[in-house]
């Protein structure tokens, strides 16, 4: 051909084979860098690249937010729900990984100069003192230039001319894509945060397995860190502009240092952290979080550097004293220029509280039917049952309520010296007929976990033939709640069911069936939920039903996930153990351990048993 | 700025546009104004080093060709006086322009090194002190725009061809911009007619310019960009790797440095293609070298004819060397007798060639091994072919080739060793580690997998150097690629346009450092 | 003619001369065989070669050779 047949041939080529990756880049859009992509996926985007993602997301969703939150990683952990209700506001949590005070005043700045800011909350972690303006990785971390004023052709061809892998991936991980969150979506889009629904479902609770679950803390990996002056004065200057910049335009600023695992506030040299801290209070005031009591307590962090979102609820707390959340003694001090080194004195004194001071241990006891004849390892006499309540009044144990439970971890509030608490399964007649009027003698509370479709079954299993062991009613259990003594929660509305006796596939447990959509199964959990709570606020006039055993003690992380956004934050197993409640960890409620006890447990076994859990 | 940017291709469009546009005696004009505009997105006020050189070698080749023409039209019976003072005169003028320029590469690119050198000494005689330390940046491409320029001022000075009157020409003689970074090494006489012509484009040269530019990008991109991963990590920590892989972290270099070089020189010549100009080959094959003295006439050529031209020539002719070769032919005789002077004068070429490359110990131990291997290799001539009359071997056989091929290709591996390593010594003892403890296991039990390169990538690499070897295989033959390709049929000739243009994007432009996002997020 | 025939095959053994153009555009002769070859002119000729002179054309054949020669001893 031709030279000019060539050349028209060759750009040609060249506009089909570039122009098809540049869409294809520009369409799948897996760093979020361009507006409106065709296949939009905010998590996904956040996690690739949560600086560039987030600022395209608020540039679309602006106007539902008017305060942002920002800062690195651990600023994930201060709940928005939260912040809205203190502030009164919207907050969004613009915070990014691996985020320099740079980034979190160019994210800023860009914010207030094109949207609605009226309040402004600036995380501070420890490392700020050594990193300032750098760029691990030039996708990832990279901002777009509308904030940081960068050459525009420079930075969109860094994400045209991208290998096309990257959007493949995208593509590839939307057929992945689970309820949960996975490597490659752990943001929650509508909050900006970290998706931590199944670390925050995580049951949780003595120290030992605590450490054996992760081994990190367990021994903690050996190292120090030097801080750097050029990021230390960089960090500050960011601050300050911060700080006049929302001065001038009345933005509410508020400074949050972030807790700090203690041993790895060991790493730094702690003349170089006094220094830090008292230059920063020289620029700002700020709420210090970084060393107190919680600093000490593994379980308050998901890993080595990064605390759980439990802690930030109570730094919020603590900042706006909230005295209805618990809250360390030690846990947060407002520091300013005069106060600083005094404070800093109080934080070099940091100690660990003791053990007995903030966890409790509450050992749980199963019973189900109670009746002369039956498998004896599980069902009960009413003589036996009475030996036993008479054996723990005997040994000095008060039994206690779920609420008291929830009361100690969440508010705070004391518990009694030995408690145990005592628990009904299925909700048999014979509850009633047998066990409220001893639990009356004895003036011990009991909860009962009914299976809500059954409640007032007395023949048949639902309308088959099947004979069924009776439950009480609605009437009989209003009778027992009313009494104060009796809490009757959920053991499914109808997710017990018995498969020989269900048309099609049954639920037999709050399980996912294996193919079954998530999407669906959790519209099933959620509406059994639901049904549950209606009929039982109903019928049994209970006020608070969010308690919840696992039908066949089986569980799994999505069934926990989809209970507690039901409302559901105390769970029981069947497992026999030790509980170990945390105050200020709601987590510690989930997947209570519970001993079985029955016809063969005699009053003197019941004791050992439960006086091993206290060991 | 980088061939590799888009900025770079958008400035090679922009000039290409407006040079077509411009009347033919402004296109010089457009020509500068692109160089100028590369140099200074480039390298910023460091333009003014290029100015720096211009300006002395032009006012001195003013000077030089005023002084030539007075000596060409003194009259006859004057002619041997003004020859005479003339000769000073232009002596004069050559040194200062060597100094001028030569001095400025010595203190920017030299000084720190030899302050470093010094300072121990200096404190050892208890002078005291600290010899001051330069921190300017080293211009871009500076020492292959002045030893260009400098060329020129040789050859005005030689009365090859009279001065350039035009700064703005000079200039751009100087600048232009495919070639001012990493050169070929112009001559001036061969060069700037071209530039000055303002030719019109051309469909052909467009064509041709293009197909040599790509050629150039896929050595470069496909290429040299990948082998650098693994030759960053090895050379980054060679005492945590075998002899083995450090051996494969060199040979990558190797490949590394063949591919971005001659493959950044192919853009080059691919770009002034396009504008009509030719420029001069900086490499031919040298894979196919079959000695070190052919490697150097093979490899790096305009640099090896600056050295032959400017340095070699004179010094081998000059009178002390005369001098000395009268005497060793005298008192030593024969063959060596003849070469030892060559040899000296070949000796010292390679060193300062060394040198050239960079101040350091290891470019200077760089040097040495080439001169000492080509120098040793004249010496011992005789030796050699009689080696070969008494093992009866036959020159032209085509395993002798292979076989000579072969031994130069790892000679120039050796000596790769001492330009990469981190440090000499370092360059030295892995050498030593390559033979002594190769720790060959390493090659194949998934060692390789962990420089920073995947299977596919070390894969990549090499398939991609073979289709190297092939092409210049064919053209050491005497094929003609860009002919044969020609007599194709329309579908064959759009293929080879469009998998060059697909491996182009897929495995250069769009390679990027490309983390699976399950690994981009990895901790909280 | 001889005496130059003589040292060209001394100094490049193996290189047949008659009848070559373009022994340096070639690469038939490398600077290295310029270099010895003019050093052995200028001892046996007793001519005086400058740097000047070293340029291809005049090396190209022996002909071309033979004429520096001859215009240096002029």
């Amino acid at each position: 051909m031709s030279s000019k047949k060539w050349l028209v041939t060759f750009f040609a080529t060249l506009a089909l084979l570039g122009g098809g990756v540049l869409a294809f880049n520009f369409l799948t859009d897996p760093f979020g860098v361009f507006p409106g992509a065709l296949w939009e996926w905010p998590s996904y985007e956040m996690t690739l690249n949560p600086r560039s993602a987030k600022v395209s997301y608020i540039q679309e969703h602006h106007q539902e937010y008017d305060s942002y939150i920002i800062g690195c990683s651990s600023t994930s952990s201060y709940p928005t729900e939260q912040l809205n209700e203190y502030f009164d506001a919207s907050f969004y949590n613009m915070f990014m990984y691996g985020a320099d005070m740079l980034d979190v005043e160019q994210i800023a700045t860009y914010l207030i100069e094109n949207y609605t800011v009226k309040n402004l909350v600036v995380g501070v972690y420890i490392d700020n003192a050594i990193t300032y303006d750098t760029l691990p990785d030039e996708r990832s971390f990279a901002i777009q230039p509308a904030v940081t004023g960068e050459d525009p052709v420079d930075f969109y061809s860094r994400f045209l001319f991208m290998d096309p892998r990257h959007g493949l991936d995208k593509l590839e991980a939307m057929g992945e894509n689970t309820y949960a969150a996975q490597a490659f979506d752990v943001f929650d889009p509508d909050t900006g945060a970290y998706d931590k629904k199944e670390r925050d479902a995580e049951f949780i609770g003595g120290l030992e397995d605590y450490l054996a679950a992760y081994p990190a803390f367990a021994a903690y990996p050996e190292g120090y860190r030097i801080m750097d002056e050029g990021a230390v004065a960089g960090t500050l200057e960011s601050l300050a502009r911060m700080r006049d910049l929302c001065g001038e335009r009345g933005i509410n600023l508020l400074v949050v240092c972030a807790p700090v695992y203690h041993e790895y506030m060991a790493y730094f040299d702690w003349a170089q952290v006094e220094d830090f801290y008292t230059r920063l209070a020289q620029v700002t005031p700020y709420w210090d979080f970084s060393l107190s009591s919680v600093s000490f307590d593994p379980r308050y962090f998901y890993d080595e550097t990064h605390f759980r979102n439990c802690v930030g609820e109570m730094a919020l707390a603590r900042i706006f004293g909230d005295g209805g959340v618990y809250v360390p003694e030690d846990f947060g001090a407002y520091v300013t220029a005069d106060n600083v080194s005094q404070h800093l004195e109080e934080m070099a004194a940091a100690r660990p509280m003791e053990e007995g001071a903030y966890t409790a241990v509450v050992p749980v006891l199963m019973y189900h039917d109670v009746a002369e004849e039956g498998d004896p390892s599980v069902t009960v006499s009413p003589e036996r049952l009475e030996e036993h309540l008479a054996a723990l009044k005997g040994a000095g144990y008060t039994a206690v309520t779920l609420e008291e439970l929830s009361a100690y971890v969440e508010e705070g509030a004391p518990l009694p010296e030995k408690p145990v608490v005592i628990t009904f399964d299925d909700g048999y007649l014979s509850n009633y007929q047998y066990a409220w009027p001893l639990l009356q003698k004895y003036g011990m509370p009991a909860t009962i976990f009914a299976i809500g479709i059954n409640v007032g079954q007395t023949e048949r299993y639902k309308d088959t033939v099947h004979p069924i062991t009776p439950r009480f009613s609605y009437e009989q259990g209003a009778e027992m709640v009313a009494s104060g003594l009796v809490s009757v929660q959920s053991h499914t509305y109808d997710m017990h069911q018995w498969a020989a006796f269900e048309e099609g596939q049954a639920r037999e447990n709050i399980l996912r069936w294996e193919g079954e959509p998530e999407e669906a199964y959790r519209e099933v959990l959620a509406r059994d939920c639901q049904t549950l709570r209606e009929e039982f606020t109903a019928g049994f006039g209970e006020e608070k039903v969010n308690a919840l055993a696992f039908p066949s003690g089986q569980w799994d992380q999505l069934a926990q996930v989809v209970l507690l956004e039901n409302g559901f934050d105390i769970t029981f197993t069947t497992q026999p153990g030790d509980n170990t409640l945390v105050r200020g960890m709601s987590q510690s409620l989930l997947g209570l351990d519970r001993y079985t006890v029955g016809e063969d447990t005699t009053g003197e076994a019941l004791l050992a048993l439960v006086a091993n859990a206290r060991g | 700025m980088a061939f590799t940017s888009l900025a770079f291709l958008a400035l090679v469009g922009a000039a290409l546009a407006v040079y077509s546009l411009a009347p033919r005696r402004l296109r010089w004009g457009v020509l500068l104004l692109a160089s100028l505009t590369f140099y200074w997105l480039g390298g910023r006020w460091t333009v003014g080093y290029v100015f720096y050189t211009a300006g002395t070698v032009y006012l001195s080749g003013l000077a030089l060709g005023r002084l030539n023409r007075l000596r060409r039209e003194a009259p006859p019976e004057e002619r041997k006086a003004v020859a005479a003072r003339c000769k000073k005169q232009r002596r004069l003028v050559v040194l200062w322009a060597c100094l001028l320029n030569f001095g400025l590469l010595y203190f920017l690119k030299y000084w720190n090194f030899t302050a470093e050198m010094l300072q121990p000494l200096l404190d050892r005689l208890g002078a005291g002190g600290q010899l001051p330390v330069s921190h300017l940046l080293l211009p871009l491409g500076i020492s292959f725009f002045m030893f260009q320029s400098v060329g020129y001022v040789i050859d005005v000075y030689r009365d090859k061809y009279p001065p350039e009157r035009n700064f703005g020409k000079l200039l751009l003689f100087v600048s232009f911009f495919p070639q001012v970074v990493q050169g070929p090494i112009s001559r001036y006489d061969q060069l700037a007619p071209q530039l000055y012509q303002g030719r019109d484009l051309d469909w052909d040269q467009l064509k041709y310019g293009i197909q040599l530019a790509l050629w150039g990008y896929f050595k470069k991109l496909v290429i040299a960009d990948r082998a650098a991963v693994l030759v960053e990590t090895v050379m980054g920590d060679p005492w945590s790797y075998g002899g083995a892989v450090q051996a494969a972290g060199v040979f990558f270099y190797c490949i590394q440095l063949y591919g971005d070089f001659s493959g950044g020189i192919d853009i080059t010549r691919g770009v002034a293609q396009m504008f009509g100009i030719q420029m001069a080959e900086n490499f031919r094959r040298p894979l196919f070298s079959t000695s070190l003295t052919d490697f150097w006439r093979r490899w790096h050529i305009t640099l090896g004819a600056w050295m032959r031209d400017y340095l070699f020539y004179p010094m081998s002719l000059s009178k002390p060397l005369g001098r000395l070769g009268k005497w060793t032919r005298r008192h030593i005789g024969g063959t060596l007798g003849k070469i030892i002077p060559t040899s000296l004068a070949t000796f010292s070429i390679y060193f300062v060639i060394g040198i050239w490359h960079g101040a350091n110990w290891r470019y200077i131990a760089y040097g040495f091994w080439n001169g000492a291997l080509i120098t040793l290799a004249l010496l011992m001539a005789p030796w050699f072919a009689a080696w070969k009359r008494a093992l009866r071997i036959d020159d032209r056989a085509a395993w002798y080739k292979v076989f000579q091929v072969l031994r130069t290709c790892f000679l120039v591996f050796l000596g790769r060793y001492l330009t990469r390593a981190p440090r000499l010594l370092t360059a030295l003892w892995m050498i030593k580690e390559t033979f002594l403890h190769p720790q060959l296991s390493d090659l194949w039990n998934g060692t390789m997998l962990t420089l920073g390169l995947t299977g596919f990538d070390i894969g990549v690499i090499l398939a991609g150097m073979a289709v190297v070897v092939a092409v210049e295989w064919y053209q050491e033959r005497g094929g003609q690629v860009r002919l044969t390709l020609e007599r194709q049929s329309f579908f064959v000739q759009w293929l080879a346009i469009a998998v060059p243009l697909a491996v182009l994007f897929c495995l250069g432009i769009l390679r990027g450092e490309y983390i699976s996002s399950g690994f981009i997020y990895q901790q909280f | 003619m001889e005496k130059l025939m003589q040292i060209l095959t001394e100094a490049c053994p193996g290189v047949e001369f008659d009848g070559q153009t373009a022994l340096i555009d070639d690469g038939i002769l490398g600077s290295l065989d310029i270099v010895t070859i003019v050093s052995e002119i200028m001892e046996e000729f007793d001519v005086e070669i400058t740097v000047d002179d070293l340029v291809p054309e005049n090396f190209n054949s022996v002909q071309a050779i033979m004429a520096l020669i001859e215009a240096r001893r002029g």
